[in-house]
């Protein structure tokens, strides 16, 4: 028995190779897969079991054994260029150059994956140094840590075997947050780049970025109408410094405008005129007349450190009041020493005497902030009588309330007189609010352990799919083994950042077989009726 | 592979679990002598593939097979590549199963790509190549004239027309077959293609024992070695939440009776992990085993199963 095998793995181990005549036979064999029957449940030594067991093998290794026979009409022709680990094409392309594949210097490339994807599917036969590829080839010279894992392609092929178009992710082509938040259309000219750059070096990529940066700026101004700094964009920078620059300034606007700014920028517009040389157009460059509204040049200003003169306050007061500084004022102008003794004396600094019982009214508002204009019944109050009427009514009303709880520091979390809904109310009073995967995800720093592979899109989109423009992905894949753990909260909420409103999957692979999870933000059920 | 049903059950050690409400019972099983059945079967050649051990070849996968070693498929199938249903060609070997051949010097590196070919050497290969494809061309154009009177002469046998030897004579003289007809193999393995055709040399040395780092590592494959030594057939069981799952026989006919979850005899084990994996057990209808490779080389074996008890 084991002499007879012997002799015939010598005999059958150059047989993968098939003959002219096996070749012609191939074109008329069958497509149909076997049917595998009920399993059993326990080996028997029974004859019939035996029997079932050989015929299913026989079925599984004539069909495992099976080779690729393609017409050469059939297959397109490319080679390997392992300097770029890139395959070029050298005759056209097929059907799948409409999901698959980019072009650059005139030439059409497949991404290392797409080929042996093609290449096991039996639509293309790669040559490297004149001398067809195998599958194996395929497998050993285009999966490496320079392109995609093992690991990586399983999924990807697992995806397209499914129908689903699966294209490698950058994060660098997504919009960043600042962009997504004042919803800018994504420009195709970046889409081209991307195809661009994943070429070492080419040569046209020079001409492209410039059409972008000409085109972009200003395409973006038209959508969004309060840009007004993007008048100060020099016309040449290119595209993605502006996204950063308009990022910091973001930033900036968001974190240093004090609430003294605040409302002088939302107070009354002939104010808001009058100070118009103090708060815009400082910092632009001279000659350049600006008639925006305060708030363009306003971001450029810190205003922790321009001091307004407070003209009202005697503890330092000087009499005299000095020079603004120079570079807040516009070019012309000129602004001495003012003398501010004969305005100060006209202002009334006398302190406010209040009765002792003003001063717990005062107090007492102070501690409940509650404000009085946001009362509705206060509101209809037409005169000051009136509104005494309704204190005095209120007054009456409150005799439940047990005054000593109100008296002191802590007071209770809600006034029951203050009307509002039970939603509201168990807000209110939550000790822990609710939070969810995006929230504080922008502050958080990338990692390498991490990182979203495909981009993935259905399989009905197929017809009408774009490789220029492919529009948003049904998902995003992260692709991890069993072996490695589970993503913690921070690798999720980078992750999430980084996808944005589009589902990041794991695909988990474990030896050959590939599951999937997601994680999604839930929303605990509050059972009240609003 | 047969069953050895003399199995001794012995009771080797018994998992104290203090529960309150479900009760689980503890089964122990089974610890017994291994036989091997060594040098019945070829070497297989292993390739490497971003560090994970391929089989290609056709003889070497069933070779494998028939140790018992299932690996998983991972390619398309060339008759349907786009399906998820069955797979193909290249075979993937679990760790344990890689690491259990070449403890039997059963495995050896399958041939490396030939880069440093060039030159003359190349010219003469792709020359090879070339004259192999004419040759192809020219075999299969004689075949399809063939094919093509033999349909004729079919036709004419049943009708007995005589216009149809004149489209006989015809194609005699006129038949060409076109070239983009030429049907040409994608092969699969590399193994005797042109790279390298002096193939057999190479499977004669040995496959390197690799570095398998973590002790859990270790304590998978002694539980691997063992219930294979029984003649169970084990594939990945990530999908379980286990280790292994067992097949009483070839899992192509049988379904899979336990799902091996190893562990070591002194680790600690949470109840909550525990109840999981039973859990999860009785609900996919298979018995979760509790695997612990003992000091002496034996394995024990500890079975959960929720008990009718209230």
């Amino acid at each position: 028995m084991a002499d007879q095998n012997k002799t015939d793995t010598e005999g059958q181990f150059y047989n993968e190779i098939l003959s002219p005549s096996e070749l012609f036979a191939a074109r008329s064999r069958s497509h149909k897969i076997p049917v595998r029957g009920q399993k059993d449940f326990f080996p028997n030594d029974s004859d019939e079991q035996r029997q079932r067991l050989e015929q299913t093998l026989n079925e599984h290794w004539s069909l495992i054994s099976e080779e690729r026979v393609e017409r050469l009409a059939n297959l397109v022709k490319a080679t390997w260029v392992p300097s770029d680990q890139i395959v070029e094409l050298q005759s056209p392309a097929g059907k799948f150059w409409q999901t698959m594949g980019f072009s650059a210097n005139g030439k059409q490339y497949l991404l290392p994956e797409e080929a042996l994807y093609l290449m096991e599917c039996g639509n293309l036969l790669v040559f490297y140094k004149g001398l067809p590829l195998s599958i194996q080839d395929g497998y050993e010279r285009f999966l490496s840590s320079n392109t995609i894992s093992l690991q990586q392609y399983q999924v990807f092929g697992h995806l397209k075997r499914l129908g689903y178009v699966v294209h490698r992710f950058d994060s660098s082509l997504e919009p960043s947050s600042y962009m997504r938040q004042l919803n800018l259309p994504q420009s195709r000219d970046k889409t081209v780049r991307q195809l661009k750059r994943k070429r070492s070096a080419s040569p046209t990529s020079t001409s492209t970025s410039t059409s972008t940066s000409t085109s972009t700026p200003l395409s973006s101004h038209t959508e969004t109408q309060k840009e007004s700094t993007t008048e100060r964009m020099e016309e040449d920078k290119c595209s993605r410094e502006y996204e950063e620059d308009k990022k910091s300034e973001s930033h900036f606007t968001a974190s240093s405008e004090t609430p003294e700014f605040q409302t002088a920028a939302t107070s009354s517009a002939d104010e808001a005129a009058g100070r118009h040389w103090w708060m815009s157009d400082a910092l632009t460059d001279p000659g350049h007349t600006s008639d925006h509204s305060p708030t363009s040049g306003s971001s450029r200003w810190d205003f922790r450190s321009i001091i307004f003169p407070d003209l009202g306050s005697r503890e330092h007061h000087p009499g005299r009041l000095a020079s603004p500084d120079p570079s807040l004022l516009p070019g012309a102008l000129t602004v001495g020493v003012c003398d501010v003794a004969t305005w100060s004396q006209r202002i009334n600094l006398r302190k406010v005497k209040m009765s002792s019982k003003e001063e717990r009214r005062e107090e007492d508002k102070h501690r409940r902030r509650w404000d009085v204009n946001k009362d509705k019944e206060v509101r209809q109050c037409r005169n000051w009588t009136e509104y005494q009427e309704l204190m005095s009514r209120r007054q009456g009303k409150q005799k439940g309330r047990p005054e000593h709880l109100w008296n002191r520091e802590v007071t209770p979390l809600h006034d029951p007189r203050q009307p509002i809904s039970t939603g509201e109310l168990l807000d209110k009073i939550s000790v822990i609010k609710s939070t969810n995967l995006l929230e504080g995800a922008s502050s958080i720093k990338g990692s390498d352990e991490w990182r979203i592979c495909f981009n993935v899109y259905q399989p009905d989109t197929v017809a009408d799919f774009k490789k220029s423009n492919p529009g948003k992905p049904y998902s995003r894949m992260c692709v991890c083994s069993f072996h490695s753990p589970v993503p913690d909260l921070r690798a999720l909420k980078l992750l999430a950042f980084q996808s944005g409103d589009i589902p990041v999957v794991f695909a988990v692979v474990d030896h050959g077989d590939i599951s999937f999870y997601t994680f999604k933000d839930f929303q605990l059920p509050t059972d009240v009726y609003p | 592979m047969k069953l050895d049903q003399k199995r001794k059950a012995s009771v080797r050690t018994v998992r104290s679990l203090s529960l309150a409400d479900p009760v689980l019972v503890l089964v122990l099983v089974l610890v017994m002598d291994e036989s091997h059945d060594e040098d019945l079967f070829p070497t297989v050649g292993v390739s490497l593939c971003d560090s994970a051990p391929l089989l290609w070849r056709v003889q070497d996968l069933k070779t494998v097979r028939s140790r018992g070693l299932v690996g998983a498929l991972l390619g398309s199938l060339p008759r349907t590549p786009r399906q998820n249903g069955r797979l193909g060609r290249p075979l993937l070997l679990l760790p344990e199963e890689e690491r259990l051949l070449s403890e039997h010097h059963a495995a050896a590196a399958a041939l490396p790509a030939a880069d440093q070919v060039r030159g003359a050497e190349l010219c003469r290969w792709v020359e090879k190549f070339e004259e192999e494809q004419r040759r192809s061309y020219e075999e299969q154009s004689i075949l399809a004239l063939q094919d093509r009177k033999s349909a004729l002469f079919r036709a004419m046998t049943s009708t007995g027309e005589t216009v149809l030897h004149g489209r006989l004579r015809a194609l005699d003289q006129s038949f060409t077959f076109p070239q983009l007809a030429l049907a040409i193999q994608v092969s699969t393995a590399r193994a005797g293609l042109t790279y390298c055709p002096e193939a057999r040399a190479f499977l004669q040395a040995d496959w390197p024992f690799r570095e398998q780092d973590e002790a859990c590592r270790d304590i998978r494959y002694q539980v691997f070695r063992d219930l294979r030594g029984r003649g169970f057939y084990l594939t990945s069981a990530g999908k379980f939440g286990g280790d292994f799952l067992v097949y009483p026989g070839d899992p192509l006919r049988f379904h899979a009776h336990f799902i091996a979850v190893c562990l070591s005899l002194n680790e600690s084990v949470c109840l909550l992990d525990i109840l999981a994996v039973a859990r999860l057990g009785s609900s996919v209808k298979k018995t979760v085993l509790l695997c612990s490779p003992g000091t002496d080389g034996a394995v024990a074996y500890t079975s959960l199963q929720w008990s009718g008890m209230v």
